[in-house]
């Protein structure tokens, strides 16, 4: 009999594009094992605090119980200290406990999207043993590698020149992030068989900066109560079906 | 595939096609030419790109042009792309069971009674065709190309435009893939020239 | 370990091996020329599976020599670089492959100008301006990307070269001790001392 194996794949992707102060957090709901889909609906992204969004993707039982975990840290400090965690300091606190599970790790990908204190959007991106970066966008999972050189070139406008005498915007504006998210899923489930069923937008609004447009946006729905702090707003959509 | 790497990418347009690859010929890790031609001409409106084992790309260019002669000889006319794509198929399906390790792409323009339409088709290293309406990729950053192209392109695309999205696809595509890249070339056939550009790309 | 380089420059080819002919780990001989001139203006280095790379060097250059005894002209260096390598490519499907790994250089009397082609066993041809086989091609293409001017006259060409030998002497575990070094111009092969 061949030995027991702890670690399954579970399909999927996730996505994060950070603005200058806002932050977008994608996942696709589908949750498969090889050929079989276990299900249409299992939210790969998740809200931590009002401005910190957490996406997990790989083995979806650890990516759970990470998330779990990573909430109760988040309560604990909420105790403690009366106040939510600052964005960097949960990514920090990210790495210490992946680190903690060098040797038997969560075999999960994290992309952390949220509001830093300074008010800038950010999105920070893990390896399952905690490895981490700042950074303005970020694909993981199986379809990982259809998607990061789109965003390269659409984001990051690499290969792109700037018409003379003009230079490439370091953020894009909200609306722009949101087609090009949808573009990417669109695209993923086109030719990704993980991908697909369901897609989840989390949009992390910095305090006081108004809905750039969003208020426009098809079937959006808020998350949080107070319109005073940082804002979360979730928009779901289907995935093509053919 | 990984052994030299490569890859090649065919778009079609409005009355216009589009072929284009890198020129990266490496061994394994480490790179040797940065100008591998793995493009090449089948008529003066048809031409065929052939991602992997560089010793299969030249073998089977060769192979190609004579059964191209050939038919051209016999025929008294040019090949369509249609039927030079099934000759491709064919040559690799001999080798069924022993392949040239190589994804073929063929992109053209095919002679109807109304003119010229585009074409375009890749096959596996057996041979089995893939006639697609919009895109077609090979090589070791396929699975990157495949996701630029799917955001990038739209149809009837004229030649220009589809100049800039199959060399925006290519670029990008390869700056993720450590196998393919050192430059590009990309053809764009129209029906009365071919237009042959030769891109700077990343070193690294 | 077996090692060779080549570059072109203006107006020739340079071509180094190494002339070490081991057996496991011990030195057989210390004085092989593995640059074999398959005609006035071309020359060959090989190198490789100990056995198939003599056996098809000379098989190359009996074939070689067979042509310009029949048509009264030699192989230009393009012409001779795809008929040695379609020999490999079907040497490479056959029951037993030649493992030989090649660097074919020649002056091409007709164009008047430098050819240089990196050749591998699996019948891969790629025509450079520089090129490397073995061990040595780790230290030696770096180098050569930064130094190596397609203009430059033969002692800078020479200079450039000592450079690779110099790197891999310093940098490699098993480095070959002496090199044969070869030159084909318009005036034909020669050895040089370096």
């Amino acid at each position: 009999m061949s030995s027991f194996n702890p670690y399954t794949q579970n399909g999927g992707t996730i996505l994060a594009i950070a603005g200058a102060d806002f932050s977008v957090v994608a996942g696709d709901t589908r949750q498969s094992e090889g050929y079989n889909i276990q299900t249409r609906y299992a939210p790969k992204v998740f809200r931590l605090t009002d401005r910190a969004v957490l996406a997990v993707n790989g083995f979806a039982a650890d990516g759970n119980m990470f998330v779990k975990k990573v909430k109760q840290r988040l309560e604990w400090y909420r105790h403690a200290h009366a106040k939510d965690m600052p964005l960097r300091s949960i990514a920090r606190l990210i790495q210490t406990m992946l680190y903690s599970r060098r040797f038997f790790p969560y075999y999960v990908y994290n992309i952390l999207g949220g509001i830093e204190e300074d008010g800038s959007g950010a999105v920070y991106s893990f390896d399952p043993v905690g490895s981490y970066e700042r950074e303005t966008c970020r694909a993981a999972g199986p379809a990982q590698s259809l998607l990061q050189p789109f965003l390269d070139n659409q984001i990051y406008f690499k290969n792109q020149q700037p018409a003379p005498g003009m230079s490439h915007p370091t953020h894009l504006p909200l609306q722009a992030v949101l087609a090009l998210v949808i573009d990417s899923f669109t695209s993923a489930t086109e030719r990704h068989i993980e991908v697909g069923d369901g897609l989840e937008m989390y949009i992390i609004l910095g305090k006081g900066r108004g809905l750039q447009g969003l208020e426009g946006v098809k079937g959006v729905q808020e998350l949080t109560i107070s319109e005073d702090g940082e804002r979360i707003f979730v928009v779901r959509r289907e995935l093509k079906k053919d | 595939m990984e052994y030299n790497g490569g890859s090649v990418i065919a778009m079609v347009g409005k009355d216009c096609v589009a072929i284009a690859s890198d020129l990266r010929f490496g061994n394994q890790a480490l790179g040797i030419a940065s100008n591998f031609q793995r493009i090449f001409p089948v008529t003066d409106r048809t031409y065929v790109g052939l991602a992997g084992l560089g010793t299969d790309v030249t073998t089977l260019r060769e192979r190609f042009r004579y059964r191209v002669n050939m038919y051209t000889i016999k025929e008294e006319r040019d090949i369509e792309p249609q039927t030079f794509a099934h000759l491709v198929s064919s040559t690799l399906y001999e080798h069924r069971f022993g392949p040239y390790f190589v994804e073929p792409v063929i992109a053209g323009l095919e002679n109807t009674s109304s003119g010229s339409k585009p074409f375009i088709a890749a096959a596996d290293l057996i041979g089995c065709l893939n006639f697609a309406k919009d895109f077609v990729v090979a090589g070791t950053a396929s699975s990157k190309l495949y996701g630029l192209a799917e955001g990038l392109w739209e149809p009837d695309l004229g030649p220009e435009d589809l100049f800039e999205t199959i060399s925006q696809t290519l670029l990008n595509g390869v700056d993720r893939d450590a196998f393919s890249g050192w430059g590009a070339v990309v053809h764009v056939i129209t029906k009365d020239r071919v237009v042959t550009r030769t891109l700077k790309g990343r070193m690294d | 370990m077996e090692t060779s380089f080549a570059l072109t420059g203006k107006g020739y080819v340079i071509i180094a091996a190494d002339t070490t002919a081991a057996r496991s780990i011990v030195k057989m001989k210390v004085d092989e020329d593995k640059i074999k001139e398959l005609g006035t203006h071309l020359l060959m280095a090989y190198s490789g599976e100990p056995g198939d790379t003599v056996q098809f060097a000379e098989y190359v250059e009996r074939n070689i020599r067979l042509y310009q005894i029949r048509n009264l002209y030699p192989l230009r260096p393009p012409a001779a670089a795809s008929w040695i390598r379609r020999s490999l490519a079907q040497s490479l499907r056959s029951r037993n492959p030649y493992s030989v790994n090649l660097l074919l250089g020649g002056y091409d009397q007709a164009e008047n100008k430098p050819n240089l082609y990196w050749i591998d066993y699996l019948g891969s041809v790629v025509e450079v301006p520089f090129a490397a086989h073995g061990y040595g091609s780790y230290f030696a293409l770096s180098l050569l990307d930064r130094y190596h001017d397609p203009e430059a006259p033969l002692e800078e060409g020479l200079a450039t070269l000592k450079r690779c030998l110099d790197e891999v002497a310093k940098r490699l575990v098993v480095s070959p001790s002496k090199y044969m070094v070869k030159v084909v111009d318009k005036d034909g092969v020669r050895e040089v001392e370096i």
